[in-house]
């Protein structure tokens, strides 16, 4: 399998970058925008996410359902997301598709915006909150991210709440996207069976007239303390317990060993909460996770367990992370890493599955790593590399949030 | 052109199959053992899902840790699950490292220890999900509608009961291991860079000397149907409806199909137009075929606030009878478009295709090609698809709400 990468920029500063496999049955496009919930005024709360639901909603020359049965005539698998930090629009077609796709994607990012649209979406939005209430998992999530990161803009949900949503406006919209989705803040992703020098040509046909926009990014550093939130709920039968620390960022270079190390505590399977936890079903899920963000990163710990068990699970899960430094040992390090190979060789032969991580570093980094790049940094990682990274990010300071049933 | 496509039964029952994906730097294998929810016994529901998880805590020579430790040392993408039919192992990696899995895997299914303290955990694990339903409304709406509509024994959760799984014990579970995981009626696919000579010598030489018993056999019964709340004090109300449908085997099947995919396929369906897009009544709502031994069905879901249901329920509903008129040319176009180039781009994928063929062995016993799969779809005409509709009304319903509120049900006709 031969991927190789190409760059392109227009003159009116999109970005254009494209990794092309001649092995595959299809093309993924995707434009990737550097905006997200961190970046909304606090007046206009949900509306990155509000806005990318918008999107769907036709340009000046197509209605929502010519916009729905032309991705549906290409056989298109597509959709979009929204982040703390990045919003991502995206097309994975047949390659005779490519351009009509490329066209079509290229209209979601010059939205209408029209009034009856924005008014019946709004409907949407709340249902797609409502649905998310029901789920103790998310709900809990959200209060972590509020109480770890405080007055910090990564605290605010991307979703919105009701009453944000019921109060925001197509104007404050309208202005949100003029002011943030433009060339200079976004880069066009293709990747898979793809002909790059046809890709410019077509990308100056359909996003050339765009004007260039600045949308710089409030750069500042949470301020983290170690404290403790409980929330109950009488209609749970179970305990959730979500933990946040500080952690490498998206743009440091120790975000790889990061990745290894909390694969290494608290990946699903084989790792030491997995035995410390799982296996002997002190807890029915126990895991660590990495998530880089702009600037700043953290390690989130998630565990559900028996009401009851909650404290002795989230005790043996602190106290793991208290002795990994002093016992950890090559042999885990290895397994993880094997782990990790096995899932970047799967995650590239599939268009899309290279389509997320080029654009996500383009947007943190500005950068292109091949696969060969990414394989060859995680197979420098020695347990060495593990505890230089403890060092600097202890596990400390700390934010735990539990909800279950109890007061 | 190399062969792309494989097939071999063992003496003893057992099937290879395998696609040659040169391209490919990954394989895929999946393990499919006849031990499904539905042949669990009838008073230890559950028991496959305890076993799928307890053949993992050692066997052959190595203990749980060395085991695990092994797997992962090998790089191996691990699943597991179980359904109607069937307990599935599946992993994906490199194709040297699974070969490798491949002996490790014959130890788990051929020779487990199952031991005690690890038959507590187990048993302790799937009590835990059970009691983590009541915390996932949509989840809990599933399992209700595939236990009413379904015909008992495959409408069962495969989670299994509670009352069952408490009264559970390790000498029971072995039994049933040494009943289920059998040779006849097991399968074992590949996908990706294969040499399947090679993988016909280490399947002999790992699964030749298993020896096959009788599979137990199903009593089918009817299911109760009909429309069921379940209380919930929630944000939105959960709404499922199940139909019947013709089985994958059938003539008609891509011309139901289609009809599905126009229904609530995309976001030109019908489902997703009239009620989300127009009337903004829901966010989630979709209707998909399934697909199980001898019986199809359609499962139809939505997602919406209390003070709604109703009125969603009531589009679901008119949608459903709608169909029956028919559909266009353009709908059908692209549903038709939709499936193939879904089909295609599952081609990239060593796990995907890996489940693909699996799946057709299952259910037609060959392996269909993916030109064979794209001229059935080709080959589907509108007027097939609209006489099938004629001849097919939606119905009859079976029909479950999760929520603070019991819905009415309009009148059918």
């Amino acid at each position: 399998m031969a991927l190789s990468f190409r760059y392109a920029q227009l003159p009116n500063g999109l970005d254009i970058i494209a990794e092309t496999n001649p092995d595959s049955y299809s093309i993924a496009l995707g434009f990737f925008v550097k905006t997200g919930s961190r970046d909304e005024d606090p007046s206009v709360h949900g509306v990155s996410h509000f806005l990318e639901h918008m999107m769907f909603k036709g340009s000046a020359k197509y209605t929502w359902e010519d916009v729905n049965r032309i991705f549906d005539e290409m056989g298109a698998r597509y959709n979009a997301y929204t982040t703390q930090e990045l919003t991502s629009y995206y097309a994975n077609v047949l390659p005779e598709f490519t351009e009509v796709a490329l066209e079509h994607l290229s209209h979601l990012l010059r939205p209408a915006l029209r009034t009856e649209d924005f008014l019946t979406e709004k409907k949407v939005i709340l249902e797609e909150i409502a649905m998310y209430l029901d789920d103790p998992g998310h709900r809990l999530y959200e209060s972590l991210m509020e109480s770890h990161f405080g007055s910090h803009p990564l605290s605010r949900s991307i979703l919105g709440s009701p009453e944000a949503i019921a109060r925001l406006q197509q104007p404050q919209m309208a202005e949100y996207f003029t002011r943030r989705y433009g060339p200079g803040s976004m880069v066009l992703v293709a990747t898979g069976m793809l002909d790059f020098d046809r890709l410019i040509a077509l990308a100056e046909k359909y996003c050339g007239s765009w004007p260039t926009v600045n949308a710089p990014r409030q750069d500042i550093q949470p301020v983290c303390t170690s404290h403790q939130r409980k929330m109950s709920d009488p209609k749970l039968n179970r305990l959730y317990t979500m933990a946040m620390t500080p952690a490498p960022s998206a743009q440091d270079e120790r975000r790889f060993a990061a990745r290894v190390l909390s694969d290494v505590i608290g990946d699903c399977d084989g790792s030491r909460f997995y035995w410390a936890m799982v296996d002997n079903a002190i807890a029915e899920s126990a895991e660590l996770s990495f998530y880089p963000h702009d600037g700043c990163g953290s390690y989130y710990l998630s565990l559900v367990t028996d009401p009851d068990r909650g404290q002795q699970a989230l005790d043996i899960g602190l106290k793991e992370l208290r002795k990994v430094r002093a016992d950890l040992n090559a042999d885990e390090v290895d397994r993880a890493k094997n782990k990790m190979a096995s899932s970047l060789v799967l995650q590239g032969e599939v268009p899309m599955g290279r389509l997320y991580t080029l654009g996500g570093q383009w947007i943190y980094n500005k950068e292109y790593r091949s696969l060969e790049q990414d394989m060859s940094t995680l197979l420098s990682i020695t347990p060495r590399s593990l505890h230089d990274l403890i060092d600097q990010f202890p596990f400390d300071p700390m934010t735990v949030v539990t909800l279950g049933p109890a007061e | 052109m190399a062969q792309r496509y494989f097939q071999q039964t063992f003496t003893n029952g057992m099937t290879l199959l395998g696609e040659h994906m040169p391209a490919m730097q990954s394989m895929a294998m999946t393990f499919v053992l006849p031990a499904g929810s539905s042949t669990d016994p009838a008073d230890a529901q559950g028991c496959a899902s305890v076993l799928s998880d307890l053949v993992l805590r050692g066997a052959g020579a190595r203990d749980s840790r060395q085991l695990t430790d092994y797997l992962d040392s090998l790089g191996l993408q691990r699943s597991g699950n179980v359904g109607v039919h069937h307990t599935r192992f599946g992993c994906a990696a490199l194709a040297a490292r699974v070969m490798d899995g491949l002996r490790v895997y014959a130890d788990i299914i051929r020779r487990p220890h199952l031991p005690s303290a690890g038959f507590d955990s187990a048993r302790d694990l799937a009590l835990q999900a059970l009691e983590g339903v009541e915390d996932e409304p949509r989840q809990k709406l599933m399992i209700q509608l595939r236990q009413r509509h379904f015909p008992e024994p495959y409408g069962r959760n495969s989670m299994g009961r509670k009352e069952h799984l408490e009264k559970l014990d390790l000498a029971r579970c072995k039994a049933d291991y040494a009943q289920r995981y059998n040779p006849r009626g097991s399968f074992l696919a590949f996908a990706g860079n294969l040499d399947f000579a090679a993988l016909v010598d280490l399947v002999q030489e790992l699964f030749g000397d298993w020896q096959p018993i009788p599979e137990p056999t199903i009593v089918m019964s009817p299911p109760p149907g009909n429309y069921h709340h379940e209380h919930q004090k929630s944000e939105q109300t959960n709404i499922g409806i199940a139909y019947p449908c013709i089985p994958e085997t059938h003539e008609d099947y891509y011309a139901a199909r289609m009809a599905v995919e126009i229904l609530g396929g995309g976001t030109s369906s019908r489902l997703f137009t009239e009620v989300r897009e127009k009337r903004g009544l829901v966010y989630g709502i979709s209707a998909s075929y399934g697909s199980l031994k001898d019986c199809g069905s359609i499962m139809g879901f939505a997602g919406t606030s209390n003070d709604r249901a109703q009125a969603t329920l009531d589009a679901f509903l008119a949608e459903l009878r709608r169909l029956s008129a028919g559909v266009t040319a353009d709908e059908l176009d692209r549903a038709k478009i939709g499936l193939k180039a879904s089909t295609i781009m599952s081609s990239e994928s060593t796990s995907a295709r890996c489940g693909a063929i699996a799946h057709d062995f299952f259910m037609r016993g060959r392996i269909r090609t993916l030109e064979q799969v794209k001229q059935a779809i080709d080959e589907t005409t509108l007027q097939h698809v609209n006489d099938y509709l004629r001849r097919n009304v939606p119905g009859p319903f079976t029909i479950v709400t999760v929520g603070p509120r019991e819905l009415s049900l309009p009148k059918l006709s």
